[in-house]
């Protein structure tokens, strides 16, 4: 479905992004991995034409075989919600303060689409239920009235409002509570169970995703690093910065290892 | 080995309440932390974790409750004596770049503790070191940062070396309790995993007491002794961390653990 070959970013100086090749299909669920630096945001940035003007890309970046590199800003703004939505850290950035949720829905079905009013708000709460919030009130409301997780979830259903067939998050649970974030990430699952979209997601957080990622790419200062099965890479990771990066994360033993610890205490 | 458990904190009944928040930050809070131990706090935004942690700082008045540090009086103390008493206690937030002023050099900021107090010397700064720049050497060099920063500006260090920093400040006047907000929330995963060990080795060798406070069970885990769950300005739930499956964790706990568990 999304294609990327041989894709570098550049600022004048220097090289940002290094030769990167990724294949995201339909159905996939594709985690970018990395630290600060390690240009996981810019690769993401670049699919949609979203580089600041200071930065240039080269290489291929094909969606269903079609390039998306060369296209115009009118041309991406074509593309972008309808067939490449993103959904970002900074949920509270995702709406203007001062309009209602449901008017700025309506407004994303309205320049895209020449369906009726009444289909368009018929849209808006199916999708607001689909991300299970109170359809008709979160409609109706402003964003200051929404709680942090609520608000990711309505930035997740103007997201998914024109159907597209990829879903760029970066970062997007890194900003919530951990119950949060795991509801948000449950969610995003199951429509893509129910939808078949495809998932490009962006995080320097392995836990996250060990559970729902099928393949995985660790990036490391522009360069990907290891990729492949995010089964095998976090059972047999191969590349020492890999090793580094899981064996970093702070984990809890499992309750038969601490048993087993706090018997040989006892005796 | 069985030490006896000396307390060096004792919190009792803590309660915060904000004129415009309907429910309290804190409601009936009580903690003790003993000498060496590192007692953690996990909880989500507006657990009343922070709140806890500034309580105990000073930073912020109590509504009710009484807290005592170092077997004496603490939450009523006032000007001279509150200062005196907040000499023995540190802190790291989770922001190392607020918690340095931008126009200081590392050593200026570093040393301000010291600087204010002249005749406090660590005991553990070898003794022939009189002059201030080597004191300064010495703790960088217990948190492992190159002596070349003392010159440098806090724009020019990372986050990782910033909040070293701000631990070496902590460590300098040799306090009782180290209070660890979030220490390592802003920093990236392999940073963080360094810090954490920074801090366990530190424990360890000059005898530190912590609250440890966290929105990540698994870094709390890790890091604590004793683990306090908050909730709702609340501790719903407290136990030995090798105690972390006992069957009575309180339900609230039980799902943060099913999160942490992968």
């Amino acid at each position: 479905m999304l294609s990327i070959r041989g894709l570098t970013v550049h600022h004048q100086l220097q090289t940002l992004v290094h030769p990167l090749d990724l294949q995201l299909h339909r159905g996939e669920w594709l985690a970018l991995a990395g630290e600060s630096g390690s240009g996981k945001t810019l690769t993401s940035l670049a699919i949609g034409g979203l580089l600041s003007a200071d930065l240039h890309a080269h290489g291929s970046i094909q969606l269903e075989g079609k390039e998306l590199l060369h296209l115009s800003e009118p041309e991406f703004r074509h593309i972008r919600g309808r067939e490449i939505a993103y959904v970002f850290q900074d949920y509270q950035s995702a709406f203007t303060p001062f309009i209602t949720i449901g008017k700025q829905m309506d407004e994303m079905i309205r320049a895209h689409t020449s369906l009726s009013r009444q289909q368009r708000q018929h849209s808006c709460l199916a999708h607001l239920e689909q991300v299970e919030l109170p359809a008709k009130p979160v409609y109706n409301s402003y964003p200051f009235e929404l709680s942090g997780g609520q608000l990711q979830r309505a930035a997740i259903a103007t997201a998914l409002l024109l159907s597209p067939k990829v879903l760029i998050a970066d970062e997007p649970t890194t900003a919530l509570d951990s119950l949060t974030s795991r509801s948000i990430i449950q969610l995003i699952q199951r429509i893509q169970q129910e939808t078949g979209i495809a998932i490009l997601w962006i995080t320097h957080d392995l836990r996250q995703v060990q559970r729902t990622a099928d393949t995985l790419l660790i990036m490391k200062s522009g360069q990907v690093v290891e990729s492949g099965k995010s089964h095998s890479i976090f059972f047999h990771p191969t590349h020492p910065y890999t090793v580094q990066l899981l064996s970093s994360i702070p984990k809890l033993p499992s309750r038969y290892r601490l048993e087993l610890q706090n018997k040989q205490v006892n005796t | 080995m069985t030490t006896t458990f000396t307390p060096i904190l004792k919190a009792d009944h803590l309660t915060k309440i904000y004129s415009d928040r309907p429910t309290p930050a804190l409601s009936d809070v009580s903690l003790t932390i003993g000498k060496g131990e590192c007692v953690g706090i996990v909880g989500e935004s507006g657990s009343g974790k922070s709140t806890l942690a500034r309580c105990l700082l000073r930073l912020e008045s109590l509504d009710q409750g009484t807290i005592e540090f170092r077997q004496q009086l603490y939450h009523s103390l006032k000007g001279h004596s509150l200062r005196q008493a907040r000499q023995h206690i540190g802190a790291v937030f989770q922001h190392p770049t607020a918690a340095l002023n931008p126009k200081l050099t590392i050593i200026d900021s570093l040393m301000e503790p010291l600087d204010l107090q002249p005749s406090l010397r660590p005991s553990f700064i070898s003794q022939p070191i009189r002059n201030r720049e080597q004191i300064a050497t010495q703790l960088l060099e217990y948190v492992q940062l190159p002596t070349k920063l003392l010159s440098a500006y806090p724009h020019e260090l990372s986050g990782g070396q910033k909040q070293r920093v701000t631990i070496a400040r902590a460590i300098s006047t040799e306090p009782d309790l180290i209070i660890l907000d979030e220490p390592t929330a802003s920093l990236d995963v392999t940073s963080q995993a360094a810090v954490l060990k920074l801090l366990q080795e530190l424990q360890q060798s000059l005898h530190l007491s912590y609250l440890f406070i966290s929105h990540d069970l698994a870094a709390v885990y890790q890091m604590s002794d004793r683990i306090l769950v908050m909730r709702h300005g609340q501790v719903v739930d407290q136990f030995a961390s090798n105690d972390l499956y006992h069957e009575e964790r309180h339900e609230y706990t039980a799902s943060l653990l099913d999160v942490f568990l992968a």
